[in-house]
């Protein structure tokens, strides 16, 4: 299957997006921020069907609609407590104002359905250098951020009102995080599609908190479980036929029931 | 350890107020108040349910503005005092209970700092010395969803002690502890003053618990603090 440079693309594709998605992803998870996850990949479904209307590629919308929606959402006044009280209705009224107008980019580009389909279910087999270098330049950008961010990030998530006490930044580091989200979010549809983006964020960081890791641990078994997962799709979507998108879908959901079946039987 | 050169250069120890105003929602914590009080040893702030004792403690700490007036804690502003000062909640977190007791002291320990750790062994060290002093090694590898509430309080109480702080403000650190938990914390805070020479202020309702162990006691009524040694 190597012999074919879409396959090599794809595979590299996979891996530079898995590192990301399994990194930030797990950041997401530890933050409670699932529905952002998901959300945010949506968002870039309809930045994706503008760009592609107006002429440009579809990751330049993805990256700039879902960019956009990370700063509201991050900026989102915190509560008392230090989590913003509204988050979760900001995050929907945000995914809803987007995806109406995704609708209406569609309906204007005039390639409805078989747009849609390749936004909504990505096409990592037709990843080109071009939207390779892109992909990697995403990468390398929220990496390095998150590494600098990372300590203040994590005190702030762990333990927000006490953070806050001591001086960080909360809101500053928040709205940053959620740009970097924004970014892999974006880079994670591109591979895995706008619906299952966020199955590679959440899936392999899920597992890795259930298992109840630290940080380190935890980030590197969840970047290993989302490269594994999105190679592991690649090979068996060579095999089966199958759509790459359900394999990683359905690997993400048994290897989280693995690490629930895992810690039942570990407290028994 | 208590970085003594840092408290002795310090001008005013203790917490001044001056013709401070504060409110929370509709309540009035405090009106033009106006106050000096040493915060050595152990202080309970004390108040009705709603009088404003833990908006109190969050002013001093800059996390809620004041609607007038000046607080200075041992003689700093709050943005400045916040580094002297250690602070636990009243729900210690509720967050990432699935990771161990341990990498949420980690966090603290170094959570100021941007950038990756070039070493990760220092903060180890300073963790686990923080949660020995607190008595909270023997489940610093569990993780935080399975410790009781007392056990958690001592988790907090480590988080609190990174950055080695001159003092601690500690939001209702007795609630939904029983008798014996109750107990032990109060033990605790009384080892840790006396040990450390840190200062505590604490808020409670527990006052029968903690009967002969405060050094001092601030009322707050009436948008009045009244202080009684």
């Amino acid at each position: 299957m190597f012999e074919f440079d879409f396959m090599r693309h794809a595979f590299v594709g996979a891996a530079v997006v898995s590192v990301l998605a399994g990194t930030v992803g797990w950041f997401l998870m530890l933050r409670r921020q699932a529905f952002a996850a998901h959300a945010l990949s949506h968002i870039g479904f309809s930045g994706a069907a503008g760009a592609v209307w107006l002429g440009f590629p579809p990751l330049s919308g993805m990256v700039v609609f879902s960019l956009m929606a990370g700063f509201v959402i991050g900026a989102e006044r915190e509560g008392e407590r230090g989590v913003p009280a509204q988050r979760d209705s900001t995050i929907g009224l945000v995914l809803a104002a987007s995806l109406g107008l995704g609708a209406w980019f569609l309906h204007m580009s005039n390639r409805g359905s078989s747009l849609a389909t390749t936004l909504l279910f990505g096409d990592v087999l037709g990843i080109d250098l071009r939207t390779l270098e892109a992909l990697c330049g995403v990468a390398v950008l929220c990496l390095g951020l998150l590494a600098f961010l990372g300590r203040r990030l994590l005190f702030a998530s762990l333990a927000p009102e006490v953070a806050r006490a001591r001086g960080v930044p909360a809101r500053l580091v928040s709205v940053v995080f959620m740009a970097v989200a924004a970014l892999a979010c974006a880079a994670c549809a591109e591979v895995a599609g706008a619906l299952l983006a966020f199955s590679l964020m959440i899936g392999p960081a899920a597992t890795a908190l259930k298992l109840g890791l630290g940080p380190l641990a935890g980030i590197a078994l969840s970047v290993g479980l989302a490269l594994g997962l999105s190679w592991g799709g690649l090979m068996l979507s060579w095999v089966t036929d199958a759509p790459v998108p359900f394999w990683i879908g359905l690997g993400a959901a048994l290897s989280y029931a693995l690490a629930d079946l895992w810690r039942r039987f570990r407290s028994l | 350890m208590v970085d003594t050169k840092r408290v002795c250069c310090q001008p005013e120890r203790g917490l001044v107020l001056r013709d401070v105003t504060l409110t929370a929602g509709s309540t009035c914590v405090l009106r033009d108040a106006s106050l000096t009080v040493p915060l050595s040893g152990m202080t309970l702030l004390s108040g009705r349910n709603g009088a404003g004792k833990s908006t109190l403690l969050r002013a001093m700490l800059g996390l809620v503005p004041l609607q007038g007036g000046e607080i200075l804690t041992h003689g700093l502003p709050p943005a400045q005092a916040r580094q002297h000062i250690g602070y636990m909640p009243q729900s210690v977190t509720d967050a990432a209970l699935l990771l161990p007791a341990v990498s949420h002291v980690r966090a603290a320990v170094d959570g100021l700092r941007w950038g990756l750790p070039l070493r990760l062994r220092p903060r180890r060290e300073e963790a686990d010395r923080l949660l020995a002093l607190t008595g909270a090694s023997a489940f610093a590898h569990r993780p935080l969803g399975l410790l009781s509430g007392g056990e958690r309080q001592r988790v907090g109480l480590a988080q609190a002690l990174a950055g080695n702080p001159d003092l601690l403000l500690l939001d209702e650190p007795l609630a939904a502890l029983d008798h014996a938990g109750q107990e032990q914390t109060v033990r605790l805070l009384g080892d840790l003053t006396a040990r450390l020479g840190i200062g505590i202020v604490l808020t409670s309702h527990e006052t029968e618990a903690l009967a002969g162990v405060v050094t001092r006691v601030m009322q707050l009524a009436d948008g009045g603090l009244h202080v009684r040694v």
